[in-house]
């Protein structure tokens, strides 16, 4: 143990010692490394992958109808009729038409993970253009970029979504689409700020001085440079997603029943909490499994990313 | 500092005029026809044509605009649709009742979270401050819409405690269960943000000092520790509020709570033009100036700060 005499003695910096090595290579292959030793975020990242591929492959596998109706089931010779409470055959129970409740939460999983994914990808596209261009370019470009996200920033966020899909007519993609218009000006305002700091370095204004184009200097030297920031504003930003997502489909204005989605169907059940309380149960959990599993992972990958905040904790 | 607010409140104009062609031109292309709307389902073509051009509906889309600019300058937010009064006279008496549960609920998250925050970062690692972290995670994790049905459920239907729904004049029982809804994630966020601001400080060489000149633990941390603390939190109630003010739809709407979320979502709801415009424009000035409060008390708060 005499070589790692210079190692902090620090529990989060266990694993230096335990490999006989500092660390070495790229910011990634650390925050890789320490995201491995942070549990709670491995927690959520198990949970959200086990969760994708569960309502993707078990209502394949099983041939899961969400919309299968069981209209009456005969026990002991008397006619029983639904809602069913949770027993072996549904585990989460059936709603008032007899719809099984855990295939439909498979299938709202579905829905949620998507538009997480999706629409927080879509707003970092947006967010990202915007705000390196508004960095890299200055003047007047930069003036009308942040004016806007001015504007948008003061608009009531659920409303101006509602307003949106109302506009659209609700689907899966206007809720999408309703959820980037709501969703880019933090994302550009992020990225401008590092974009920014990044543009004053010595090597961006070397490359300039040789000549380098300006999508060369944009791709090569700023969006690398922004990347952890991208990441972790990119989970961060998808709980916040899937829970507008739910959000608009409670009130209609997101996804339209008979498609199965964790709002629309807390929406539903709200009018049989008091006869079936299963089935608001149930999609509620869900939904707070998926955002606690983002959640975690975020504050996971932006310590991991961020070598000040590893040091902090 | 004067000057700086002075300034602040001019940048604001153009974010407004921003605002209100962006909700005028969303507003406007909603599909349906506003004037066949007001007259009704059996009014005549010839009552529907007299409306639309009494109402200037008939005028271009630009023209039009100018029209609402020059009368919102006047302070005519229009009529409602729906009850045919003045919009500005109805959002005055609905938006207090918003401000009402707001600030309940900010006031109550600040002591609760705060104090929360405070003992998790004192008993660092501890069970309780594992318990206090979680609690942040899960209150930003629960979907209101759920969480207030629930309460409703159980406090309300099952046990009887507390009334489901309605308003009767604000401080009472009424308040109860859309306070609870709305205060967890503020309160989790203020435990996480209090934690993580206490964790900062408590190492400080202040903080030493303030332990080495033989200061009791207790005035170490409620004088010296609190008061550099508070400066993220503050900014935290910024955004909180006019979180509260903006997201109280969904409460307002489960619990049948008089107030402009619940007027914004009605407006939405049958098409109500005029209403759903005012709801907007009210509610992105009160978060722009909530923003401008929050700088000014920054720089109140933290002599560090500058304004130029």
């Amino acid at each position: 143990m005499e070589q790692n005499r210079y190692l902090p003695k620090n529990k989060k910096y266990r694993w230096m010692l335990e490999s006989g090595a500092p660390p070495s290579g790229s910011l990634y292959r650390d925050a890789w490394q320490a995201l491995k030793k942070d549990r709670a975020a491995m927690i959520g990242l198990v949970v959200i992958v086990a969760l994708a591929a569960l309502s993707i492959l078990l209502p394949m596998i099983l041939g899961l109808d969400p919309e299968a109706i069981e209209s009456r089931r005969v026990v002991d010779g008397k006619n029983l009729f639904p809602p069913f409470a949770p027993d072996l055959a549904n585990i989460m129970g059936t709603d008032q038409l007899g719809r099984d409740i855990f295939t439909r939460v498979l299938y709202g999983i579905r829905v949620s993970l998507l538009v997480g994914v999706v629409a927080r990808g879509l707003t970092m596209i947006v967010g990202i253009v915007l705000g390196v261009a508004a960095a890299y370019f200055g003047g007047w470009v930069d003036m009308v970029i942040m004016r806007l996200t001015d504007v948008f920033l003061a608009f009531p966020v659920m409303l101006l979504a509602m307003v949106i899909t109302l506009v659209m007519g609700p689907s899966l993609f206007t809720v999408c689409l309703a959820l980037v218009v709501v969703g880019w000006p933090d994302v550009t305002r992020l990225l401008r700020g590092q974009a920014l700091a990044l543009k004053e370095k010595e090597y961006v204004k070397a490359s300039r001085a040789l000549g380098a184009s300006h999508f060369w200097i944009i791709t090569r030297q700023l969006l690398p440079g922004c990347l952890s920031l991208i990441i972790v504003s990119f989970s961060m930003g998808i709980p916040g997603a899937i829970m507008y997502e739910s959000g608009l489909s409670f009130f209609g204005f997101g996804i339209r029943p008979p498609t199965p989605s964790l709002g629309n169907m807390i929406a539903d059940a709200r009018g049989y909490m008091t006869i079936c309380p299963w089935y608001i149960l149930y999609p509620g959990l869900m939904l707070i499994i998926i955002v606690v599993a983002f959640n975690i992972l975020g504050d996971g990958l932006n310590d991991a990313l961020d070598p000040y905040a590893r040091k902090r904790k | 500092m004067p000057r700086y607010i002075v300034r602040r409140l001019l940048a604001l104009i153009p974010v407004i005029l921003g605002l209100t062609l962006v909700i005028f031109l969303l507003v406007n292309v909603i599909p349906g026809d506003t004037a066949r709307l007001i007259a009704g389902e059996y009014a005549d073509e010839a009552t529907v044509e007299q409306i639309r051009t009494t109402m200037g509906l008939d005028k271009p889309i630009l023209v039009q605009y100018g029209n609402y600019l020059l009368d919102l300058v006047q302070g005519d937010l229009g009529r409602s649709y729906q009850t045919h009064r003045p919009v500005l006279e109805e959002i005055l008496t609905v938006f207090p009742k918003t401000i009402q549960l707001a600030v309940t609920t900010e006031v109550i998250s600040i002591v609760v979270g705060l104090f929360l925050g405070m003992s998790a970062a004192v008993r660092r690692g501890s069970l309780f401050d594992r318990g206090i972290t979680m609690f942040g995670v899960l209150g930003l994790s629960i979907p209101q819409f759920w969480f207030a049905l629930i309460l409703q459920l159980v406090l309300a239907v099952k046990f009887g405690w507390l009334p489901p729904s309605g308003y009767q004049g604000g401080f009472d029982i009424y308040i109860i269960l859309p306070a609870i809804t709305l205060g967890i994630p503020s309160a989790g966020m203020m435990a996480r943000i209090s934690r993580s601001a206490f964790l900062e400080v408590l190492p400080q060489n202040y903080i030493r000092t303030a332990r080495a000149k033989g200061l009791q633990e207790k005035s170490v941390i409620w004088k010296h520790a609190l008061k550099n603390a508070l400066i993220p939190v503050l900014s935290l109630v910024g955004t909180d509020m006019s979180r509260l003010l903006t997201g109280t739809m969904i409460v307002e709407s489960v619990f049948s709570w008089p107030g402009i979320g619940k007027y914004g979502y009605d407006a939405l709801f049958y098409k109500d033009m005029p209403a759903l415009q005012a709801t907007v424009l009210v509610l992105a000035v009160s978060i722009c100036l909530v923003n401008l409060a929050v700088d000014v008390l920054y720089a109140a708060a933290d002599p560090r700060v500058r304004y130029h």
